[in-house]
């Protein structure tokens, strides 16, 4: 098929002027990086590396590949022929390394169907932008290109000409305006606007412009949104992670399929009909049912692979997406691999175990840190690589202080006293923890990110407040009022009610062990004179602890503040969903003032309200808001750092030396949905 | 009786060990030599230190040490310094604590000489957190064992009490209580446990849990006790001796006391010493699924549970250690029930 | 005879229905519910949930009404014969049971098998030769089963399993089995994937018969009529085996309906460790999640499997030891 090609398209201009205009881009990940890593686990943290866009018309492939599988489904005519199912302009990709080989079945692991995530960041190609493999730079991915208008009001996106869902059917702008007006503007589908499609409170809209642009538009300006739609977010996250579990977000969704379950085009009558012959409730709960791509093999995707086998089963199966929009440079339609096998491992140690065995071929989910001496005696046994992957927050395990504690006065009152948090934060003997607890491979420090994301406030800001001086902690303490001791040498509470003790709540199953790292805490604070209590709570008992207020200090892993406008909740009490620094003072913000409780503290205060106007402000003043926030943040200590930057969460990467195209390092970051920004669609079996 | 008893070897065996083993529950802070807390992670993951027993005459001793992690395996390797010996004194002074709970004293079985003995005494290795395993071993069993003590004894009484009534009274109170037994086995224990578990108020400290545990444990034990008495209860009462005390108008009560009491006591002894190490498989059963004791708490299933992956058994099988006791004193309660059971059999054999 | 079986049959019913009550309040205990779970699944696993979802996600389950009308809302479609739809797993409660149920059913009864098996001749034998060498020998290998904790043991063969014999690790089936539909060699790699539970399990609850059995035999033997039997000149064996064994039976009878639930329980440690796909580590999962649908239907059907087990038992009680009285004391 003769297919000729613009030399010089739109998209490469819109993409310059999308970065001129104040396209995200992080500073590049500078070369001492590498050298401060710490000596431990060196060896096994690569050189950070993945598939490269190719933008240069010059060298786009002229003829497209296939997979065999498929290329025989051609030949039986049960297939269009490649060329007409990638779309005009497909995504090129250089892969890592080689042109890989097409076949093969990838196996993992996974723990249930509530491990979603497993798999969503897998196919996390249906994003509308991406992040690049650094995680520094926003790249096309479903959308070709991206103009934010100079105001901020609107953001345009393009589509690619040509694009076909996974049953062939054309996406186009049409799907756009179905999910904004038939499920977000739904009451019975979308109770409430969501916060990523507003602007201080007021409400986003979005429009087709033509078959393949899309408009989004606010009242005010919104300078973030452009991030918005590159990070995991409610808006930008794509289809397969927002339309899964009951959500009912992502942007678009397959009309022409979805439509069929709707009650504005089959009347509510045979909409209810349908859904009660399915077994469910009412329409609702159907539709929701119809556009989860784990659940339903029939659901139209934009992703490198699709469900064939849903996860509520012994394995979770996805099977090549035919229409993957995504080819290598030398034309050939990705995915390279068949399919992945998920197995069901509903026990951490058999997963590992099996990890450890070798029956995985890929498994950076679930590995835990303190299972790499075991990976590195069994790799060369069983003919496996590890890869450890730093992550960029800046502490795994941090005690978060509740701002809003009111279950007793007078802890309360320390609570919200800096320098009694600040205390507290020197006490603690980092390098014992990392040591302990991250085999020495983290980095001591305080809750800021690590120094080379662009919101970073600085080295000296890891520093301060965050390393051991327990005769400082003790001044700070005698100061503040706290300088009766019993004879065990703790301190005395001021109203008379004999110790001190502080609650610190941990939680039980979490990558890393809470409880130990909170006991030897409690070891480490007995030198300052403080005694906390440590209590282990199921995981959802803590999350109903926290929300109803009751803890005075809990420990959480501070993962996703790297980007801390696209995920605040783990640095700020801005969302009530995770609210460690005071659930009363999440709802007052997330509502605007009308509920809740306002924190006292000016320094909390004047955080919050930096973090509101950050929206409407431009690449460049966002970074110094974001700069700013975390040094209040850092000085004020609300939250206490231990130890971050670490392959804890995600970054144990298990990796059969039978496969190809695998990065030595890849970013581990919340927003690059790791291996997401690895690209998966280039990995490959060597046969 | 005792002679019966003395008879079977393995009882007596059995016995001593137990005895032993409440031995360690009451002088625990005496046989343990390190705070069970104290943690240091240039020390994580020590291997047991060997003991060595001679050095020019009879002079325990252990070697210094020194550790770092591996580079390469990131291991902690340790390597002992021959040069360095660390004499060991049986009743060396120590921290302090207080004898029953009440009694000041600073003694321990073992210490070392010229060193606390937290940094440098390590006989049975350390934890991750570079914890003696030894010291907090001593600890867990105090806990481990209470709370079989505790929970049999519980049982027990809820047990013959209400099994007796069902069996000899028979009738309403029958139907209700086995309708109670029915219901509450009926619900497989792992719910109820976890439900329960779960529901104990937050705010508990570890002691109130702890006894709390102790009474869910022995909230499910019982029934299988009252069942049994029932059983032989129902059996009984038609023995032609009860029924002629019966006849000759003897009491309820007396029946019960003199008759029926001692002939199945011998039952209730063998069901008693298999509950008592159900309720220790229990604790660690409930520890190891997160839902029992949990850490800092230190018994038998919280230090098991720690040693419940892949890393322990591949690089520090010693975290295992809790185990033994656990088996020992399992086998002991075994061996010394099925003496006692043997002793009280009214017929001898 | 009739109006006892019908009393009987009455109470059963009744007990099934406490044990829904009681099934539900303590899936209900523990504090926050399946949508406070979901969020923290979400959130420790890098997903997130935004505060109006946890609004609309509560209604829709209704988990925003009071306990009783989720608890009639669930007796009313348990009567209609509907168990309602897994919250987590998003399928309804029914098929996700139905396809481990059975698994559950074949690694149970192979494991009473191997208890019964193992239990009752050395029971006897040690009954019969107390004191012996052979009685120490066979209660001492029963009693190791007891005391060497089942999860750890469990973890341990795993581990040895790789670690020395390359075996795949843990399940019922093989990688290429799992999806594969029934074939003889499925069934083969099943039976060969199921002596390492079984054994764990089954040898678990050895001691216990074996100490009942062994128990109730002395007591048996001893009895005039035993003596008698045997001052007539049958056979030791033929004595043994004619009567005492049949009373020393009767503990065995009073607990056969329990042994089912009670493998079951013990089998969700084990199948956690082993990874094997029973209902137990569903309904671990199932409390854990707060799924109460999921949940109740299981703890819901280990009892009705009780209380007929118990039915059952008493009734073989009843055969096995004559002298039971139907009727209560008067």
């Amino acid at each position: 098929m003769d297919r000729t090609r613009r030399r010089v398209t739109r998209r490469e201009i819109l993409q310059d002027a999308a970065l001129a205009a104040g396209g995200f881009a992080l500073a590049g990940l500078a070369p001492e990086v590498w050298a401060q890593t710490p000596k431990l686990g060196a060896n096994l943290i690569g050189r950070l590396e993945g598939p490269e866009l190719v933008r240069d018309p010059a060298k786009w492939p002229k003829r497209f590949g296939e997979a065999p599988m498929l290329a025989e489904l051609v030949k039986q005519g049960k297939l269009p022929p490649v060329e007409q199912r990638v779309p005009q302009e497909p995504l090129i990709l250089k892969p890592v390394r080689e042109i890989g080989r097409y076949g093969g079945t990838l196996r993992r692991g996974f723990t249930g169907p509530g491990d979603s995530e497993n798999g969503n960041r897998w196919v996390s190609a249906d994003k509308l932008l991406f992040w690049d493999y650094t995680g520094n730079k926003v790249m096309p991915s479903v959308a070709q290109g991206w103009l934010l208008s100079e105001d901020g009001k609107s953001v345009t996106i393009y589509l690619r000409k040509g694009m076909k869902w996974s049953d062939g059917q054309p996406f186009t702008a049409d799907d756009f305006v179905f999910w904004y007006q038939d499920i977000y503007l739904n009451k019975d589908l979308v109770p409430t606007p969501n916060a990523d499609f507003m602007i201080n409170g007021k409400s986003g809209s979005l429009r087709k412009g033509s078959d393949t642009t899309v408009v989004f538009e606010f009242p005010e300006p919104n300078y973030l949104f452009l991030d918005i739609l590159a990070g995991s977010t409610s808006m930008g996250g794509g289809q397969a992670l927002w339309q899964m579990e009951g959500r009912t977000m992502g942007a678009y969704t397959p009309a022409h399929y979805v439509r069929q379950f709707h009650p504005k085009y089959i009347g509510k009558d045979e909409a209810d009909r349908k859904a009660k012959a399915a077994g469910f409730d009412g329409w609702v709960a159907y539709i929701k049912n119809r556009w989860d791509w784990r659940l339903n093999p029939d659901l139209p995707v934009l992703t490198p692979w699709k469900t064939v086998t849903p996860i509520n089963n012994p394995s979770w199966v996805m099977e090549r997406n035919p229409y993957f929009y995504e080819v290598d440079t030398a034309g050939n339609q990705l995915p390279y691999i068949d399919r992945i096998v998920m197995t069901l491992a509903e026990n951490l140690e058999v997963l590992n175990l099996r990890a450890i065995a070798g029956q995985y071929d890929l498994q950076e989910r679930h590995t835990g840190m303190a299972k790499i001496p075991v990976f590195l005696e069994n790799r060369d046994r069983v003919g496996y690589d590890l890869h450890l992957d730093p992550a960029l927050n800046g502490s795994d395990a941090t005690l978060h202080t509740n701002q809003a504690y009111s279950g007793d006065p007078e802890i309360a009152k320390w609570l919200q006293t800096a320098d009694f948090r600040r205390a507290l934060s020197m006490g603690i003997d980092r390098d014992q923890l990392n040591e302990t607890f991250w085999l020495g491979i983290g980095v001591p420090g305080s809750i800021a990110p690590a120094e080379t994301v662009p919101y970073s406030p600085g080295p000296e800001w890891r520093k301060k407040w965050a390393t051991l001086d327990v005769a400082q902690a003790n001044s700070f303490l005698d100061k503040i009022g706290l300088s009766k001791k019993d004879a065990e040498g703790y301190r005395l509470r001021t109203d008379g009610k004999g110790r001190l003790r502080l609650e610190l709540m941990t939680a039980a199953g979490t990558f890393i062990p809470q409880t130990q790292i909170g006991e030897m805490i409690k070891e480490q604070w007995k030198k300052i004179g403080i005694l906390a209590d440590v209590k282990e709570h199921e995981r959802s008992l803590f999350i109903t602890r926290v929300r109803s207020n009751e803890h005075q200090i809990d420990m959480w892993a501070n993962d996703g503040s790297e980007v801390l406008f696209l995920f605040p909740r783990h640095a700020l009490p801005v969302d009530p969903v995770e609210a460690n620094l005071g659930y009363p003072i999440a709802v007052w913000y997330a509502s605007a003032g009308t509920q809740g409780k306002a924190p006292k503290d000016p320094e909390l205060l004047k955080a919050l309200e930096l973090f509101r106007t950050a929206n409407g402000k431009k690449v460049q003043e966002r970074y110094k808001v974001a700069q700013e926030i975390w040094k209040i943040l850092v000085d004020q200590v609300y939250s206490i750092g231990t130890v971050g930057q670490s392959p804890a969460t995600m970054g144990v990467r298990v990796v059969s030396r039978k496969m190809g195209n695998i990065p030595e390092r890849q970013i581990n970051a919340q927003h690059c949905r790791t291996p997401g920004s690895s690209q998966p669609s280039t990995f490959f079996f060597k046969g | 009786m005792w002679w019966r008893f003395r008879r079977h070897k393995l009882a007596m065996v059995g016995s001593v060990v137990v005895l032993l083993f409440y031995g360690v529950v009451l002088f625990a802070d005496f046989f343990a030599y390190a705070a069970p807390t104290a943690s240091e992670a240039q020390r994580s993951l020590l291997p047991p230190q060997p003991l060595h027993w001679l050095d020019g005459g009879f002079r325990p001793h252990v070697y210094g040490f020194s550790g770092r992690r591996d580079p390469v395996t990131l291991k902690r390797v340790y390597t002992p310094d021959p040069a360095k010996k660390i004499p060991v004194r049986f009743f060396a002074r120590g921290f302090e604590y207080r004898l029953l709970g009440l009694i000041p004293a600073d003694r321990h079985l073992v210490g070392v000489e010229g060193a606390a003995a937290e940094e440098t005494l390590f006989l049975l290795g350390t934890d991750e957190q570079g914890r003696d395993l030894w010291s907090r071993l001593m600890y867990g069993t105090r806990t481990s064992l209470t709370i079989g003590l505790l929970g049999v004894t519980i049982s027990l009484v809820l047990g013959v009490l209400l099994g007796g009534v069902s069996g000899f009274c028979g009738g309403g109170f029958d139907t209700v209580i086995q309708r109670v037994i029915e219901i509450l086995r009926s619900i497989p224990t792992i719910p109820l446990w976890l439900g329960l578990a779960a529901a104990l108020p937050s705010s508990w400290t570890v002691g109130q849990v702890y006894f709390a545990i102790t009474l869910i444990i022995s909230l499910i034990g019982w029934t299988e006790l009252a069942r049994v008495v029932r059983g032989r209860f129902l059996s009984l009462r038609e023995e032609e001796f009860v029924m002629a005390a019966e006849l000759a108008g003897s009491s309820q009560a007396r029946i019960i006391l003199t008759h029926l009491v001692p002939s199945f006591s011998s039952h209730i002894i063998a069901a008693t010493t298999l509950a008592l190490p159900a309720m220790i498989i229990s604790e660690t059963s409930l520890s190891f699924l997160g839902l029992g004791l949990r850490p800092p708490a230190v018994s038998w299933g919280v230090l098991l549970q720690q040693a419940q992956n892949v890393q322990a058994l591949a690089i520090s099988p010693w975290l295992l250690t809790p185990a033994i006791p656990v088996i020992v004193v399992i086998l002991a309660f075994n061996f010394m029930g099925d003496g006692l059971r043997d002793a009280a059999d009214p017929y001898g054999h | 005879m009739l109006a006892y079986l019908a009393r009987r049959l009455a109470l059963a019913v009744l007990t099934i229905w406490a044990i829904t009550v009681l099934s539900f309040v303590i899936i209900k205990l523990p504090p926050g519910d399946y949508i406070t779970s979901y969020i923290a699944q979400m959130s420790a696993s890098g997903g997130f949930v935004s505060e109006a979802e946890v609004q609309a996600l509560r209604r829709e389950y209704g988990l925003d009404q009071p306990g009783y009308v989720q608890y009639l809302r669930w007796m009313t479609m348990v009567l209609h014969g509907r168990f309602g739809v897994a919250l987590e797993w998003k399928r309804p409660v029914s098929e996700v049971i139905g396809d481990r149920l059975w698994l559950t059913m074949v690694v149970s009864v192979a494991a009473i098998v191997v208890t019964w098996a193992l239990a009752m001749p050395i029971g006897i034998y040690s009954a019969v030769r107390q004191y012996s060498t052979g009685d120490y020998v066979a209660t001492f290998v029963g009693f190791i089963g007891l005391a060497v904790p089942s999860f750890m043991l469990a973890l341990i063969l795993l581990y040895l399993g790789f670690k020395y014999f390359n075996a795949s690790i843990g399940g019922l089936f093989s990688d290429r089995y799992a999806e594969a539909p029934w074939t003889l060699a499925k069934v083969w790699d099943l039976a060969r994937h199921l002596p390492l539970p079984t054994l764990i399990l089954g040898f678990a609850g050895t001691a216990q018969l074996v100490r009942i059995m062994r128990a109730n035999l002395l007591d048996e033997l001893g009895k005039p009529y035993v003596v008698t039997a045997r001052a007539r000149g049958l056979s030791e064996w033929r004595v043994i085996l004619k009567y005492p064994v049949r009373v020393a039976l009767n503990p065995f009878a009073s607990t056969i309906g329990y042994l089912l639930p009670y493998i079951v329980s013990g089998s969700i440690i084990v199948s956690l460790v082993l990874g094997l796909p029973t209902v137990g580590p569903l309904l671990l999962r199932a409390l854990i999640a707060q799924d109460m649908f999921l949940a109740g239907t299981i703890v819901l059907l280990l009892g009705v499997l009780t209380v007929v087990g118990t039915f059952l038992s008493d009734l073989l009680l009843l055969w096995i030891d004559p002298r039971i009285r139907l009727e209560g004391k008067q």
